[in-house]
């Protein structure tokens, strides 16, 4: 039976663009135009994955990340234009997964939805073990960072910031979910501290640290750990 | 007014009534007129006696109040008959004679007391009319040196706290038409607001709400009130100080009628400008979007026309135009929001940002666009934390790599450094460089060269610029030695470094 994916977007052009495109690749696609028109299908079926376009005209989006949220596991791909960062980190915060920027392309697109459907069911519980990136090697149960065949020693609260990474491998973790996880939920405004072990943990696992293959900034949104 | 209390008050007031102190002269004067008789007494008459304590109550008609100088007068009559006139030590007049002399001695005291206190006063007058005028004239030019309404309350509070003993309180009215008024004033708001609707002086002597202890005076010129004033503790006799107070509150509503038309002037002139500035702007927008909407057209309507009649790698070539037209499109509509952002941006939210990181994540964007890797990037490590935000900054970044991309064959060289308030940021191309004459068109909204005849983003410089700006900083072009341009970004550094973590 195919994955069936949710697209929440009020553009016509780009919805039924959305809509030819995921098709061809297999998934069963339904198009909602608005939030209330979502809530109302996701009341009788729940979908795979949803793809939710940010400044639609009935709200934010905000209260139906946390609806679904409660209810259920499954992705959330916020779809956003450029200068949207703050309503885009706010539904991140809520409990949607990632976000695309437009324009994208298509590869782009489906390459998101696959690292998204991937962790489907991830977020309660830390299934992730391992991460592999190229010469990056993160072991999280075993507590080991291998880097170029080479054990990395790292500092208590850079295992702890690489590790809540590793877990959302692929997935962007907002600077305050980050703050929130490592250093507590007092600390959700010291950005500082996160620049400051960015640039440490990159400095021990990057082989060029000024230009990031594996820990990759998310311009004023967050980090992510580079998958393939 | 506590501001000024340092300032020398000169109170332009009429001479007060001091009884205390006219008594003490008066009775200084006539024991002195008596001692001086005494001492003399054997040598002259009762006459020379007389004409001593007759100088003494001129003396005291200078001196002190009219009422007092005819009580000295007196006084001076009753020394006389009491030192001098037989029999002595006594109040009674033995002779006639005498008695007609204490009359006449009498008779030519108050005339002479009279007449010395009515000069007295026109003098004094004489003089305060003079010092309030040389008062008014500085007013009048420290308020033609003031701009902007607050000096010129700053202004009217002095000069009404210098002229007058009362206290004195100045408001003035407010772009919503309302007075802005203190806390501590709230008990002169009905009369402020009074006179400011009678447009006329209320108070003690004006012949409006006489019962008043206080005058209310509109700051008005002609054909706009300013605001009002009140002085406390008048009297309604004093004519001359009321005909001072509104000089002064016409000077000051005249000041403030002088800054309502220029601000007006300058707001019609500032959107006069807006307008040109707009209509510029919008055509040179629809010009530099006509051109990839026109080629992104001819592309998809000839694939729609004719596909089956395209060859297969001339059917690819349109697609890629398409896609290379609508993402130049998409980076002209960015910039162009950006400006207009940036320009309505009040505050931005500035937030710690790395350098390193910035370089890093634009470079993995940029890399897209530079498959040869001919940016070659130099970041130093442990560089210190900037505050800034984040999108703005690495917009700016890439439209400059992407910029020498663009305008350069060769390595492209993005070279950061610190020094020990700023952190520097070059991109530096070989490219073509710029036409000299139009070095600084390049920062302007839609004023690009035809460098190497290719097209610009348009507002690219532009953009950077103002990005730069918003964060206290500054972006520059330099001509490179041996051709090529380096674009310089510099960023201000805080001297107070965030702490990596509490201990």
């Amino acid at each position: 039976m195919s994955l069936c994916v949710l697209v929440i977007e009020d553009d016509r052009e780009i919805r039924s663009l959305l809509q030819s495109s995921l098709s061809v690749e297999g998934f069963d696609v339904r198009t909602a135009v608005s939030l209330s028109e979502a809530a109302a299908m996701l009341r009788s079926s729940t979908p795979d994955l949803v793809l939710l376009d940010l400044g639609l005209p009935d709200g934010d989006g905000s209260d139906l990340v946390r609806e679904i949220r409660r209810k259920d596991a499954l992705p959330i791909l916020i779809v956003t234009a450029r200068h949207q960062e703050a309503e885009k980190v706010k539904l991140l915060d809520a409990g949607a997964d990632d976000y695309l920027t437009k324009p994208f392309s298509v590869g782009e697109l489906l390459a998101r939805i696959r690292v998204a459907l991937r962790h489907r069911g991830t977020a309660l519980a830390p299934s992730e073990k391992l991460y592999v990136h190229d010469d990056l090697r993160v072991d999280l149960e075993a507590r080991s960072v291998i880097s170029r065949g080479q054990a990395v020693h790292l500092t208590p609260t850079e295992y702890k910031l690489l590790s809540r990474l590793a877990r959302s491998a692929g997935r962007v973790v907002t600077h305050r979910q980050l703050l929130a996880d490592v250093w507590g939920p007092e600390f959700t405004e010291h950005t500082h501290y996160l620049r400051l072990y960015a640039a440490q943990l990159r400095a021990k696992i990057e082989p060029e640290p000024a230009e990031p293959r594996h820990l990759l900034t998310e311009t004023g949104v967050g980090y992510r750990l580079a998958v393939d | 007014m506590s501001n000024h209390s340092d300032l020398p008050v000169v109170l332009l007031e009429p001479t007060a009534a001091r009884p205390h102190r006219d008594a003490l002269v008066a009775l200084a004067l006539l024991a002195g007129a008596t001692v001086v008789n005494l001492l003399l007494d054997r040598h002259t008459t009762l006459m020379s006696e007389a004409m001593v304590y007759v100088l003494a109550v001129v003396l005291a008609s200078y001196a002190i109040s009219r009422l007092a100088a005819v009580v000295a007068a007196l006084g001076a009559v009753l020394g006389l008959n009491f030192f001098f006139i037989e029999p002595r030590y006594t109040l009674e007049i033995d002779a006639q004679e005498n008695a007609t002399a204490l009359l006449a001695m009498l008779g030519v005291a108050l005339v002479i007391s009279h007449l010395a206190a009515v000069s007295r006063r026109e003098t004094e007058s004489a003089r305060l009319n003079e010092r309030r005028a040389r008062h008014l004239q500085e007013l009048a030019m420290e308020l033609a040196n003031s701009s902007v309404p607050s000096d010129v309350h700053v202004l009217a509070q002095r000069a009404l706290g210098r002229a007058f003993s009362g206290p004195c309180a100045v408001a003035l009215t407010g772009q919503d038409n309302e007075l802005r008024l203190g806390d501590d004033q709230q008990d002169i708001r009905d009369g402020m607001h009074a006179c400011i609707r009678e447009t006329a002086v209320l108070g003690p002597g004006t012949g409006r709400w006489p019962g008043l202890n206080a005058w209310y005076l509109p700051l008005k010129s002609e054909r706009h009130i300013g605001g009002a004033a009140c002085i406390r503790n008048v009297n309604a006799r004093d004519v001359g100080g009321l005909e001072h107070a509104q000089a002064i509150c016409a000077l000051v509503g005249q000041a403030l009628w002088r800054m309502k038309l220029s601000t007006s002037v300058h707001a019609a002139e500032e959107q006069a400008q807006w307008h040109k500035a707009q209509n510029t702007f919008l055509a040179a927008i629809s010009h530099d979007f006509r051109t990839p909407l026109g080629s992104i057209m001819a592309a998809a309507s000839a694939l729609d026309m004719q596909r089956h009649k395209l060859p297969e790698p001339e059917q690819q070539r349109l697609l890629e135009s398409i896609v290379g037209e609508a993402g130049h499109l998409a980076t002209l509509t960015e910039n162009t929001l950006q400006l207009v952002r940036l320009e309505n941006a009040g505050e931005l939210a500035l937030d710690w940002q790395s350098v390193e990181e910035m370089v890093g994540a634009v470079l993995a964007r940029v890399r897209a666009r530079d498959v040869n890797r001919r940016i070659r990037s130099v970041v130093p490590p442990k560089l210190p934390l900037v505050k800034g935000d984040p999108v703005l900054l690495a917009q700016l970044l890439e439209n400059l790599l992407d910029n020498a991309l663009k305008y350069s064959a060769d390595i492209i060289e993005l070279a950061v450094s610190a020094d020990s308030d700023h952190i520097i940021l070059a991109v530096d191309d070989r490219g073509d460089g710029i036409a000299s004459g139009e070095e600084l068109a390049i920062f302007e909204p839609f004023r690009r060269s035809d460098r190497s005849g290719k097209r610009g983003t348009g507002l690219g410089l532009a953009v950077c610029r103002a990005i730069a700006r918003a964060h206290g900083g500054e972006l520059t072009r330099v001509a490179r030695d041996g051709g090529g341009s380096s674009f310089v970004l510099r960023l201000p550094v805080e001297q107070l470094q965030p702490v990596p973590e509490p201990a």
